[in-house]
Order: C-alpha cells, then sequence, then structure tokens
C-alpha cells in the first residue's frame, strides 16, 4: 500500500462560453499537461472521469472522452458527482498499491450547452417535487438563505457582505470568469433579485469548465514536481433526501464529511490548524452556512466574523482567498476549481492572492439541492 | 489555459428527453386524496410522525408507515420566496411575468413542510408563522394542480 499521495499537476479552463467540443477541451487539456511535464499517457496507470451523463447529454459519455484524453485501453473508471470525489477515487487506487500515477479529467460545458440547473433539477423527486415544479436549485437556495439568516439572527446585508468580498478577489484572479470592476456591497445590490432574498451577483455565474487533475504516489510524485501538494484527508456525507424533512439552517452532512476528513488528516483543532479553506459555496449564504457547520466559524459568529474581515485574505481564517464559486462554477469540475486554487496557494504561486504561510487547506466539493451532498479534502504541503 | 477559439463549433444541436416514472403507492394515495379535495400523509407507527406527501419508510426510524391519513388543510407558513425569476422546463432563466411566492408550509398536526405557492395576499404582507390555509381548484382531477395554492386563513 503507498504511503502518502501528492496532487501534482493540474490544468483549468474556464469561461462563460468555451468555444469547443467537449473532445477538444478535454484533448486540449490532457495533451497540455502531458506536454508540460514532457510525459505521455503511458505515464498514466489509472483514469478517473469525471462529467454527468445528463450534462452530456448521452449515456456512457466517457467512450467519447476516453480516446481525446488517452484513457482508451488503460484503467479507467468514472465519477458522476463533484470533482472532489473524483479525487477521492484516484487517491484511493492509488493508496492500493496497483497504481501509481491517476488522471481525474473532468468537464461541464453549463455554460455554453447545457443550463446548468439541469443538474440538480434531475436530482428532484420525479414523481413529486418536479411534477410540482415550484423547487429548483434557486428557489431552494433562496428558502435555504431565509431559514438560515432567520435561524441564526443574521441580517440580509450578510448575503452582500460575503459576495462582495469574493466578487472583489475573483476580480484578481485570472482564472474566473466573473471579473467585475467595483465588485462592492453597493454593486452586489444593485443586481436583479432571482428569488428574494437572492440576488443574480449572490448566485455563481453559469460556466463551461474543463479540468485535469494529476495524483501520483511519493515515489513517483519526486519525478513529477518540486512543489507535490500531498493529499492529507478526506470526508464524505449526505443529507436526508426528502426536501421538506431538511433543516435546511445546517448542514448536518458537511459538518460530518469534515469531521472525518480533520479525523483521518490528524487535526484536531482545525479552525486553527487550517490556514484557508476553498469551499463550493455556490449561493452567498452557503459560505458561512458550511463554514459553520464544517467548524471554521463558530455557529452564530458568522455575520460578526465577515463584518470583521476575518475571512478575508490576513483574516484569521480566509474563506475563498480565490474569490470562490462566485466568479465561475460548473457541476462535477466545481470541487476541482476549488482544489487547483488551494493548490497553487500551497505553492505558493497564487500571484496577486497569495496568502503568507499557506501550510494547510480545506477543500470542500458538493452536489444536489441546497449542498445535499458534501465532500472535503484536506491538503498540505 | 483557455482552449483556441473555432468558430467551427458554434452549431449547435438540439437535444430533447422524455421520461415517465410510475409514482409509488404513497403518491398514488396522495394524488387519489387531491382528487376528493383531501390532504392525505403517512404516519410512522413507532415514533407517530406525520408525513406530507407520504412516504412509505419513516425517515427518522426506518419503520413501514403503512398508514394513510387525512390531515388538516389550515396549517402555518414556515418559509417563503418571493420569485422575480423562472427556470422554464428547470432549466431556461427567464424573468418571471409577475413575482410569485414558493412557500413551505407546516400543515397542523403533520412534521414535514409542504412545498407549496401561496396566493391571495401582496407579497410584502407575509410573514413568517402566519396562518395560511388550502385553497383548491374549481374542478379537481386527481393531480398536483388540484391543491392550487395557500392563502392567507
Amino acid at each position: 500500500m503507498a504511503e502518502k499521495v501528492a496532487v501534482v499537476a493540474f490544468k483549468l479552463a474556464c469561461a462563460p462560453d468555451l468555444h469547443t467540443t467537449r473532445e477538444r477541451l478535454v484533448f486540449n487539456l490532457t495533451r497540455g499537461l502531458f506536454d508540460e511535464l514532457g510525459i505521455d499517457r503511458h505515464a498514466i496507470d489509472s483514469f478517473v472521469m469525471n462529467s454527468n451523463d445528463f450534462l452530456d447529454g448521452r449515456t456512457i459519455s466517457t467512450v467519447f472522452l476516453d480516446a481525446p484524453s488517452g484513457a482508451y485501453l488503460k484503467d479507467e473508471t468514472k465519477v458522476e458527482m463533484d470533482g472532489v470525489h473524483a479525487v477521492m477515487y484516484g487517491w484511493m487506487r492509488i493508496m492500493s498499491g496497483q497504481y501509481e500515477t491517476a488522471l481525474v479529467v473532468s468537464l461541464a460545458l453549463t455554460g455554453s450547452q447545457v443550463s446548468p440547473y439541469v443538474y440538480t433539477q434531475y436530482s428532484l423527486s420525479p414523481a413529486y417535487e418536479r411534477q410540482v415544479g415550484l423547487l429548483n436549485e434557486l428557489s431552494g437556495a433562496a428558502l435555504q438563505a431565509k431559514a438560515y439568516l432567520s435561524r441564526r439572527g443574521y441580517s440580509e446585508e450578510l448575503l452582500d457582505l460575503v459576495a462582495a468580498k469574493d466578487l472583489e478577489l475573483a476580480a484578481k484572479n485570472p482564472r474566473q470568469i466573473r471579473r467585475l470592476e467595483n465588485a462592492g456591497v453597493e454593486r452586489v445590490r444593485s443586481s436583479g433579485p432571482t428569488y428574494e432574498p437572492l440576488r443574480e451577483l449572490h448566485c455563481y455565474p453559469p460556466t463551461d469548465a474543463g479540468c485535469v487533475v494529476l495524483l501520483a504516489s511519493e515515489k513517483k510524485a519526486a519525478e513529477l514536481t518540486d512543489k507535490p501538494v500531498w493529499i492529507k484527508g478526506f470526508g464524505s456525507s449526505i443529507d436526508t433526501y426528502f426536501f421538506g424533512e431538511r433543516d435546511l439552517t445546517r448542514s448536518p452532512s458537511a459538518a460530518d464529511a469534515a469531521k472525518r476528513a480533520f479525523s483521518m488528516a490528524g487535526l484536531t483543532d482545525p479552525a486553527r490548524e487550517i490556514d484557508f479553506a476553498e469551499i463550493s459555496a455556490l449561493y452567498a449564504h452557503e459560505e458561512p452556512l458550511l463554514a459553520e457547520s464544517m467548524g471554521l466559524l463558530p455557529e452564530g459568529e458568522a455575520e460578526k466574523a465577515y463584518r470583521a474581515g476575518d475571512t478575508r485574505p490576513g483574516g484569521s481564517l480566509p474563506i475563498n482567498p480565490s474569490g470562490g464559486s462566485l466568479g465561475a462554477h460548473a457541476p462535477c469540475v466545481g470541487g476541482l476549481m476549488r482544489l487547483c486554487e488551494a493548490v497553487l496557494q500551497l505553492r505558493g504561486e497564487a500571484g496577486d492572492l497569495q496568502l503568507d504561510g499557506a501550510r494547510t487547506a480545506l477543500v470542500h466539493g458538493q452536489d444536489g439541492i441546497c449542498a445535499q451532498q458534501n465532500g472535503v479534502v484536506i491538503l498540505g504541503v | 489555459m483557455e482552449a483556441e477559439k473555432l468558430e467551427f463549433f458554434n452549431p449547435k444541436v438540439p437535444l430533447d428527453f422524455q421520461y415517465n416514472n410510475r409514482v409509488g403507492i404513497g403518491i398514488e394515495r396522495y394524488l387519489r386524496g387531491l382528487g376528493e379535495r383531501k390532504i392525505l400523509g403517512s404516519k410512522c407507527p413507532q415514533c407517530g410522525k406525520v408525513a406530507v406527501p407520504p412516504r412509505t419508510v419513516c425517515g427518522k426510524c426506518s419503520a413501514t408507515m403503512g398508514e394513510f391519513v387525512e390531515v388538516s388543510q389550515e396549517g402555518t407558513l414556515e418559509n417563503f420566496t418571493v420569485g422575480h425569476v423562472q427556470l422554464v422546463k428547470g432549466q431556461r432563466l427567464e424573468k418571471a411575468e409577475s413575482p410569485y411566492v414558493v412557500g413551505l408550509v407546516r400543515l397542523d398536526g403533520v412534521d414535514s413542510l409542504l412545498l407549496a405557492r401561496i396566493s391571495g395576499v401582496d407579497p410584502s404582507d407575509l410573514k413568517v408563522g402566519m396562518r395560511v390555509k388550502a385553497v383548491w381548484r374549481d374542478e379537481v382531477q386527481g393531480d398536483y394542480a388540484d391543491l392550487d395554492h395557500f392563502q392567507p386563513a
């Protein structure tokens, strides 16, 4: 069995419209990564494809993506959920000792080719919620935002503070697609309402995205990079399915996933030991809600923390120093976008967004309505 | 890294899918109930919890919820959102013709929350905790649209 697994390299592409086909996107990302590292497809022992057949509009969609990614006639498997689960899968394959390297290949053209909301819409009960027609990803998020603010006694301004913090950072990040000038509280507050209390700039922008992430054993990582970023822990958990029975004001599954990841990584005081978090917060309220549930902020203290700047770069626990999912997000790729940003931070390559002394990071990915399923990865250098 | 832009690929080929889904006994009984202007739930024999629409296994104690019970048509508005957009066919985001209210109602004696349209009231007058009652459409047909909306009681 392997001792340690590292993230050794990645390639990420995102835009409102990438103006390309799924196959060409996957080819360009994979070929680009191979050329950069001076390897070919035979250096990859195991391929973990990460897309969703509903988003691709065809079943067994990987048969079309295996050739452009170099996965044909290799060990190949697929994850249809958020990319952090694909990373977990690749990591387990290496930890088994059977493989030295695994390449995660992820994509979703939800900016130009298919609605991003399809992914969640078709997770709803086919015989009930989808027929009644009132519940969708956006109305669900709004109900959750309202329930959460009300339960914790936070003002709606917290949503603007979260979004402004994220969008100001996203504006400085060349990998984000929503890069606004003057992305402050006023700009957020003047964006159009979707479902109250959420406004357009509280919600992620539909994004075309693709990402490849190369994982390797300790031995192989030494050959491929001078800056390995180690996977220290992983946790995954899912909430109850029935919307009418969920307590929307907190996320028991994010709490559970984080607890498992902390335990595996040997973290006993995570809020202090973690230097920053990259959280897949698709809607502004999710960032404090998930941070509280995962134990990064004390429950009930989020508004105070955001007002004090605790979650900004330089604060006690920076959350989404990359600008987070409000800058760009696509299903499946979303968690990998957060992971890539964390890797850059840990390597000291985050440019204008670089934090001082970042050595341990929490990366979070989610699926389902109101973050129904959550995956947490702890990365470290 | 951004992929190179290839204008050739701009033409799009539309795809469409149609699925049918046979409902289970809980939803079947619920729909039949709607056709008689009744709201049915299922009751857990162990913890006594009542779920609407009915489900066949209790989420709390995993017991079979075999007993269907008629529940109150009045309750409390627990949560709501005013929609200014709509998601057509669950996909295309469009501006709504006029704002509308999606609510979560706790019917009296029921433990789960029911998704419902809230009408007959100015959205600015809505408050969490207010009493609401079911309003049926004129001719019930045994489908979800029978339970048209809830309005202040």
